[in-house]
């Protein structure tokens, strides 16, 4: 017993060793960027002079220019339409296939898109909407209005249609969220509400709705965060344009800080996109760390 | 009632899949005589001579290549990284571990958009800028903390009997981990390095800002190139890219299913 105690000990020396490579690689290639780029948004930065103190004005003109809080709407847009769209019809795909004799199956269209990168779904569907492209010819087929749109060319509509394109690509893995918090659900209540004779509709408005809120909770947290990020598919289908009638947040934070080499002004929207960020993953992160700390 | 769900649930399935159908139609047709205008009727079949226009003239051959060597040797370094973050913290009872944890998984809370100018002004500093070694160190990087998370709690829940077996036994630490440890963990490992290898396929945003000549750059950057021009590329050409760099991630989905939901309900993606 003497050699395990001793060996313990040595053990615990030893250990920093083995955790020194993870956490060298995170703080020199991810913490210490972050102290760089939050010291540069607080002054005027072109990459090559030194960087000079500005205290708030990069953030004051977030608010004040028209091209950024351009992009702030049009990311809060995406916000918006992204805790919907692909959240609904992932509950709806849920909902439907649980339980089905071929759910599995049924469940594959959805998935697919999500094994597709950003820029595959962005050539895909910008060819889809491309004017008198497939969506204009299936309406002109159909006889349905709208057969000549040019649907990417305008503001906030071209946002829109990129919305439908990634709830295209994000709808499935949603679903598949809510397939696991429902089977999580024990059987024996939904049962009972069954032999009380609930409908469909009852008995997932009294019975599994409220027994989805801690899922429904992590896809919502999951869809702001992949929503303050949006960049590939704006990047394919638009980079931002026509002028910057479709960009983003963090379309402009490349832009101004690669394009237009206003490092100062890039950094001020990456620590804004941080901190809205950090704020939603507070809502599933507490999930996460909660169960590690139980087990800690 | 079930037919309704079942009608619902075909013709959802059947427009969820038209993209695609209009994807794989689209980039089989003959480049010459491709007619814009329908777009929904299959054309003759191409496919494998506009995938090697895709090829050659995006030079996606080279690019392909590169891309390959990142989505697997990143992964790998980062699964041993971070399991041997996860045996300190759980096997050797590092001291303030859950610190050291916060510390490692706390990386992956902020957005890229965060660091992304200070590695380039680093990269280009350091002589990193558009090289391989570069472009492997940052997505390993990228990838360790999630790999520290899930090795960590795979290893909580191997028993303390079989390290102090180990140690009886004569041991070395390194040992330990390498021939003991690591072993163990075969489905965790592969579940990670499955998530991260697709990551760093699918990553746009690092190879734009840290690369540029095309033996260096990733393929979804150069896949963009060929797009945004046209890149003397024709459409289906263009389509064709694009079926091209999906196959890969496509066919991993397909085969490890169970291993993507398992990372989903870990919110990494």
């Amino acid at each position: 017993m003497r050699r395990v105690g001793g060996s313990s000990r040595t053990g615990a020396r030893a250990a920093p060793l083995f955790g020194l490579p993870a956490a060298g690689v995170v703080a020199l290639l991810l913490y210490l960027p972050f102290l760089w780029t939050t010291y540069v948004s607080f002054t005027q930065y072109d990459g090559l002079a030194s960087p000079v103190w500005a205290g708030l004005a990069n953030y004051q003109a977030m608010f004040s220019d028209p091209d950024l809080i351009g992009a702030l709407l049009n990311t809060l847009l995406w916000v918006v339409g992204m805790v919907t769209l692909p959240v609904v019809l992932g509950l709806l795909v849920a909902v439907l296939t649980y339980g089905h004799r071929w759910g599995s199956w049924l469940r594959l269209p959805f998935l697919l898109p999500y094994a597709i990168s950003g820029v595959a779904v962005g050539v895909i569907w910008g060819f889809v909407l491309q004017p008198d492209g497939a969506l204009g010819q299936a309406l002109g087929f159909l006889g349905l209005p709208g057969a000549h749109t040019g649907w990417l060319q305008s503001g906030p509509g071209n946002t829109l249609m990129m919305i439908v394109a990634v709830t295209w690509q994000a709808a499935g893995v949603n679903a598949l969220l809510f397939v696991v918090g429902l089977q999580s659900i024990p059987n024996e209540p939904l049962e009972a509400a069954r032999l009380d004779g609930a409908d469909g509709f009852r008995l997932f408005r009294h019975q599994l709705w409220p027994q989805l809120r801690p899922i429904t909770t992590v896809v919502v947290g999951l869809s702001i965060v992949g929503s303050l990020k949006t960049f590939d598919v704006v990047w394919v289908m638009t980079q931002g344009g026509p002028g910057t009638s479709s960009e983003t947040l963090a379309l402009s934070m490349y832009k101004e800080t690669f394009v237009l080499n206003d490092y100062g002004q890039g950094a001020a929207i990456a620590l804004f996109l941080s901190l809205v960020t950090f704020a939603a993953s507070i809502l599933y992160l507490r999930y996460q760390l909660g169960d590690a700390r139980e087990q800690a | 009632m079930s037919r309704l769900r079942t009608g619902l649930l075909v013709v959802l399935g059947l427009l969820w899949l038209a993209p695609i159908y209009l994807l794989v139609v689209n980039a089989a047709k003959p480049v010459d005589g491709y007619d814009a205008d329908s777009v929904w009727k299959p054309d003759g079949f191409a496919l494998f001579a506009n995938f090697g226009d895709a090829w050659s003239k995006a030079a996606l051959g080279d690019t392909l290549m590169a891309t390959t060597l990142y989505s697997v040797v990143a992964p790998v370094l980062a699964v041993l990284i971070g399991a041997a973050a996860g045996y300190a913290i759980v096997v050797l009872r590092l001291r303030r571990g859950f610190l050291w944890f916060v510390f490692i998984f706390g990386g992956t809370i902020f957005p890229l958009q965060m660091v992304l100018m200070p590695l380039f002004s680093g990269y280009a500093s350091s002589g990193l800028y558009d090289t391989r070694v570069g472009m492997v160190i940052v997505y390993t990087a990228i990838s360790v903390p999630f790999s520290a998370f899930v090795m960590r709690n795979f290893f909580t829940g191997i028993a303390r009997s079989v390290f102090e077996a180990a140690v009886v036994d004569g041991g070395g630490l390194f040992r330990i981990f390498r021939s003991i440890y690591l072993p163990m963990a075969g489905s965790a490992l592969a579940a990670i390095f499955i998530l991260q290898a697709t990551f760093v396929w699918n990553d746009l945003l690092l190879g734009l800002t840290l690369s540029q000549s095309e033996s260096v750059r990733p393929i979804m950057p150069a896949l963009t190139g060929l797009q945004s021009t046209y890149g003397g590329a024709s459409l289906p050409t263009v389509l064709a890219g694009g079926l091209l760099v999906s196959l890969p991630t496509v066919i991993l989905f397909l085969a490890a299913q169970r291993f993507f939901s398992r990372g989903l309900a870990l919110g990494q993606f």
